[in-house]
């Protein structure tokens, strides 16, 4: 995914940790885990606007775009 | 007494049905060659028993590790485990199985024209099946992307 959440940094420059930052922005620590680790497929704007309220910043402070190929999964003939 | 028919009894019924089905696959191992021996006394044709044998034999086979998917599949369903990868996998290797068995009875038309129809059904079969399968393969793509949603 060319897309990377660079959440943790983010988390770190505010010195929030995860279970903090999930109880505030309502998502459980799994599921901000997901997102964390860059396995999320797709996030909410709900939550996206929840994360940048709690972490004071803009969505692009925690979503960069890396050019690369779009990871379509490899299909069985 | 009132009897309720309910969609796990369903699925017991084809649970039973499909082992029966493999069952009987097995069984029909040991009766090729009786059923090989008697077509050829009754065919007013060149004699092909040989070539019946392995055909039979091949087809069977092939059908049985089909039928054993199947029963994976069936078995899936009863967990609760519907759009996930091993029944895509399930659904690819059957029909994978049934163009097998299509090319097989296709290179018996050579010896008889209308084991071409059989050829046809089993290439037909395969066909819905890879539709099926294409079908469940979005399926867990698109459950996948709710479930990595956040």
């Amino acid at each position: 995914m060319p897309i990377i959440v660079n959440l943790d940094v983010m988390m770190a420059k505010r010195k929030i940790s995860a279970g903090d930052l999930a109880a505030r922005i309502d998502i459980t620590p799994a599921n901000l885990s997901i997102l964390k680790n860059n396995k999320a497929k797709a996030v909410r704007f709900s939550t996206l606007e929840a994360i940048c309220r709690e972490l004071d910043c803009q969505p692009g402070d925690v979503l960069e775009y890396i050019p690369g190929e779009a990871s379509n999964g490899a299909a069985m003939p | 007494m009132k009897c309720k028919w309910t969609s796990d009894n369903s699925l017991l019924l084809t649970r039973v049905l499909t082992l029966a089905v493999l069952f009987l696959a097995a069984a029909a191992l040991f009766c090729i060659p009786i059923i090989t021996e008697w077509y050829d006394a009754v065919s007013e044709q060149k004699p092909i028993r040989t070539v019946l044998n392995i055909v039979l034999y091949a087809s069977d086979l092939t059908g049985m590790f089909a039928v054993w998917e199947l029963h994976r599949l069936l078995t899936n369903i009863a967990k609760q485990k519907l759009f996930v990868q091993e029944n895509v996998t399930c659904f690819r290797l059957i029909s994978w199985c049934c163009f097998a068995v299509a090319a097989i009875w296709a290179v018996l038309t050579f010896w008889r024209l209308l084991a071409l129809f059989v050829a046809l059904i089993a290439a037909f079969a395969g066909l819905i099946l890879r539709v099926l399968k294409n079908l469940l393969e979005q399926a867990v793509a698109m459950r996948e992307e709710n479930d990595y949603t956040i």
